[in-house]
């Protein structure tokens, strides 16, 4: 009884989560302060903007005040705040146009500061001065959008191939298995990188982010057949498809009107296991820089900064923040799964 | 099932290890057929080359870079070059690399190497920390414990490598450990503990409820040898399927650790070849990939013939 009741915890825990995601992904501009390839050159690797809840006089004030970032070495790129610059911070602040939900013309950003030329860096700024939580924020939408897409697509393809496997004739059946069980022997992520090579290494990002969901649904689809087939051959046998069969409905129906309504789930289940290994394979690829490349931001791509040493001594939090992004988003959807009891763990790659 | 007779001249004739051997050599052979052509064909009818790169040199004429191309044998129909590159490659000669300018057996299977010890070091400390900690879940029947072990596969089932292996790199960076193969061998185990961990803990605790369980408290052993001797060899065989199955996502895996914390490796390799575009050595590391996860699968598989019987019975029908 607890331990039923401790998943369904855990089970809430992972959905509000994701529909947190879900609602980055759709308003990331809203929330992003600034346009995420907006360079500021005088503020290169900035630290995390001081905030401070009291005024000039050092009284409280509810209202608080961001501190202009000023450089003290501008080889070792460090700074401190100057306390005679500062700007109020405040919410619906107007920023750089963009279409909310793709149609609504808007420049109003959840929060921002009075003074356009201080600006509220609540991660701090990249290498080119660019707002990282801007960049974060976008990146995170990039990445669902792409391995959302690409999970539908392989899902798809999977449960097709493992319909037809499942029902139609023994050769075709050894043919797909064969195949779907090469798929799953060899590692993903070497199969991937392996078929990029047949593509120009360096993309625009539509053709990249179409390239990548290619990628995903060619090497994703091998374990939803194998599970689609197993669920069909078990399902096929049960007496009301005998009793459908026997009355003359045809093969197609049978298929996707009395068979597949009846494995949706644990299909459902394996689709949305696949979601966070499309993350991490976008990440990856993005990260070895063959999969989103800059200006446009990706988890992957912004982790990539997290390989210079001497930055990552200095700003270790904000430039892992990508990873903490990426971690989370793998709890949630493992939380969200935790009451269902799944036949075969994926590794996380 | 048939017919009994029939059973047990079958049996007297072919081994079932030797028979399940004959079969996996077939399917390994065909593994490395489809995947080897399926590579060659989707790797050079891209029209991309090492050579295009060359293309945007103003230095480099047209001609210069057809002629080297001939040179590499690169103008000649797909199917000719596969049958030609199938057939060095039976003689263990997978080529020269373009990048490298070394021949690739030599630089992947010593590449393979390097990755193959850690991760047996990494399967080493995921059995470690999974035995060790079920064990004492077991043993203790502690409810603390026992949330604590949930927590742990929770969490570390939903750290991915390259987060795991960034982290690493901070750690690195700030001096605190400062070997880099442990730092890779961890990143690289800390999935493979929470999917190892589940699984001994539920196969541990389903086996204390067993019959030759509790003959064996009968006999007045001490629970300690109970669990070791005895539950903990009906634990064996589903780990070993999950030993079977990690390989390909160690080897996976290797990719981002490797390249992360910078050690040489048959993942940071892939990740040189794919930048430069170095076909032969990408055709190579597949090759032995593919063959490396056929090898790991059968042994494993073996190893359960071997310590349950009962599978060897079921074999032979």
């Amino acid at each position: 009884m607890t331990r039923r009741s401790n998943a369904s915890v855990a089970a809430t825990a992972g959905s509000i989560l994701i529909v947190g995601f879900a609602l980055v992904a759709i308003f990331a501009d809203l929330l992003a302060p600034y346009d995420h390839t907006d360079q500021s050159r005088t503020l290169p690797n900035a630290p995390i903007s001081t905030i401070k809840f009291s005024d000039e006089a050092g009284n409280f004030s509810i209202r608080p005040r961001v501190l202009a970032p000023k450089m003290t070495d501008a080889l070792r790129q460090t700074y401190e705040a100057d306390p005679s610059r500062y700007a109020q911070i405040e919410l619906f602040s107007k920023g750089y146009t963009y279409r909310l939900l793709g149609f609504i013309p808007l420049d109003r950003h959840l929060f921002g500061t009075t003074d356009g030329e201080i600006r509220l860096h609540l991660l701090g700024t990249d290498a080119l001065g660019r707002d990282r939580l801007s960049r974060l924020l976008i990146a995170i939408r990039f990445s669902l959008i792409v391995c959302t897409i690409g999970a539908v697509c392989a899902s798809l393809l999977g449960i097709m191939l493992g319909l037809v496997g499942g029902y139609a004739g023994k050769v075709l059946d050894t043919v797909i298995v064969g195949v779907a069980d090469a798929v799953i022997a060899l590692p993903a992520m070497i199969v991937i990188l392996a078929a990029r090579v047949a593509f120009p290494l360096e993309l625009p990002p539509l053709t990249a982010a179409v390239l990548l969901i290619g990628l995903f649904t060619f090497t994703g689809w091998a374990e939803m057949t194998r599970l689609t087939r197993g669920l069909v051959k078990r399902t096929r046998t049960l007496d009301f498809i005998t009793a459908a069969r026997i009355s003359g409905v045809s093969g197609t129906r049978i298929l996707l009107r009395h068979i597949l309504p009846n494995i949706a789930r644990p299909l459902l289940t394996q689709a949305t296991l696949i979601l966070p290994a499309f993350l991490l394979a976008e990440a990856t690829l993005s990260f070895l820089g063959v999969g989103l490349q800059e200006p446009e931001p990706s988890l992957g791509n912004m982790l990539a900064a997290a390989s210079d040493l001497t930055q990552l001594r200095e700003h270790a939090f904000v430039l892992l923040s990508p990873a903490i992004v990426i971690a989370l988003f793998v709890l949630a959807v493992r939380l969200t799964n935790s009451g269902v009891n799944t036949n075969e763990d994926r590794e996380v790659i | 099932m048939r017919i009994s007779a029939c059973r047990r001249c079958s049996r007297q004739f072919y081994s079932p290890v030797l028979q399940f051997l004959v079969r996996k050599v077939i399917q390994g052979v065909l593994l490395l057929l489809i995947t080897s052509a399926a590579a060659f064909v989707l790797l050079s009818s891209a029209g991309s080359d090492a050579f295009t790169s060359l293309r945007e040199n103003p230095q480099v004429s047209a001609a210069t870079i057809e002629k080297l191309r001939a040179s590499y044998g690169l103008d000649r129909p797909v199917v000719e070059r596969y049958g030609a590159w199938l057939g060095s490659a039976i003689r263990a000669d997978l080529g020269e690399s373009f990048y490298f300018q070394v021949p690739v057996t030599g630089l992947v299977l010593a590449r393979f190497w390097s990755t193959a010890v850690l991760a047996l070091a990494a399967i080493g400390i995921a059995c470690l920390v999974a035995v060790g900690l079920s064990f004492a879940n077991v043993r203790s029947r502690s409810r603390t414990l026992s949330a604590l072990t949930d927590a742990v596969i929770l969490l570390f089932a939903s750290t991915p490598r390259i987060v795991i292996s960034l982290f690493a790199l901070a750690i690195l960076v700030y001096g605190a450990i400062t070997s880099v193969f442990w730092l890779s061998a961890v990143s690289l185990a800390v999935p493979l503990v929470a999917i190892l961990l589940a699984q001994f803990n539920q196969s541990l605790g389903d086996a204390m409820h067993e019959d030759f369980v509790r003959t064996a408290r009968a006999k007045g052993l001490s629970e300690t040898t109970i669990i070791l001797r005895h539950a903990l060899r009906a634990a064996i065989n589903p780990a070993l399927t999950i030993f079977g199955l990690s390989l390909s996502a160690l080897l996976g895996g290797s990719v981002i650790v490797e390249t992360v914390i910078g050690r040489p490796g048959i993942g940071a390799l892939t990740v040189t070849a794919v930048r430069n575009r170095d076909i032969p050595l990408l055709m190579g590391v597949m090759v032995v990939v593919s063959l490396a996860v056929w090898a790991g699968n059968t042994l494993a598989e073996v190893l359960q013939l071997i310590n349950d019987k009962r599978i060897r019975a079921s074999e032979a029908e």
